[in-house]
């Protein structure tokens, strides 16, 4: 990691609860407005890399969209894994059953890892990243 | 449920945070009883870890979606006629609002909820 600050939005852009997806030198990141203090994260779940600015954020807590695993914006850690999905109660054809059954197995060893963070200051009400 | 590590106590605090917005509003709030608390919120995050939901710690899965979603952690609205009757929910995480101390509450069965 380098001691190179990059600027990244104005400050202002992103009110209180929100996120913005951006993307400096190549890498995605979002940045999150936590009730006035600034997160960077990395854009992709942990789980199957959806982008996160798409999810909900409540206080630190993100929450993906896809699989709703959810995160800790403030070190990035992995908090819950994906929500099992509901198949409902009817009995899906044969040719369907098989394929959500692989599925199934295949998803379970997908792993949720944790998300990377970024080091982030505001400047003259710019928000900089460290990259 | 597919996650590689986690770390039991930031999960603890998690689930504390949602939990709250949501008790709350329904009359209900954490028990003072931090042992208690720690120790369902604990197992809670051992189930979630097993089957990818929080269940009630001290409920039994039926392997029936309906029955089983109703027992998912906090349970309250499912539930709300013997809570309010007993004052806390079944595992004693959640008590109302105005008990200051959970170990005087009487136990009630479901057969003898007054509002059924």
């Amino acid at each position: 990691m380098s001691d190179r600050f990059i600027r990244a939005i104005n400050a202002g852009e992103i009110a209180p609860g929100g996120m913005k997806a951006i993307e400096l030198d190549g890498s995605e990141i979002v940045i999150c407005n936590c009730g006035g203090k600034y997160y960077a994260i990395q854009r992709r779940c942990g789980h199957m890399n959806a982008p996160l600015e798409m999810g909900t954020l409540d206080g630190i807590y993100l929450t993906c969209p896809l699989h709703c695993a959810q995160f800790d914006i403030t070190n990035g850690e992995a908090l819950s894994g994906p929500v099992p999905r509901d198949t409902g109660q009817e009995i899906p054809p044969p040719f369907l059953a098989g394929y959500l059954q692989n599925i199934g197995m295949m998803m379970k060893h997908v792993c949720t890892e944790s998300i990377r963070t970024y080091v982030i200051k505001l400047e003259a009400g710019w928000v900089l990243i460290r990259l | 449920m597919s996650l590689c590590q986690v770390n039991i106590e930031s999960r603890k605090k998690s689930l504390h945070h949602f939990y709250e917005k949501v008790v709350g509003p329904l009359g209900f709030k954490f028990t003072p009883d931090e042992e208690i608390m720690n120790f369902l919120l604990e197992q809670e995050v051992v189930l979630e870890g097993k089957h990818g939901i929080p269940f009630c710690p001290c409920q039994p899965l039926r392997n029936d979606r309906t029955r089983d979603m109703q027992i998912v952690c906090p349970c309250i609205p499912f539930h709300r006629k013997h809570f309010d009757d007993i004052k806390r929910c079944w595992c004693g995480l959640f008590v109302h609002k105005d008990v200051l101390d959970p170990g005087k509450l009487p136990q009630l069965p479901p057969k003898e909820v007054k509002n059924e």
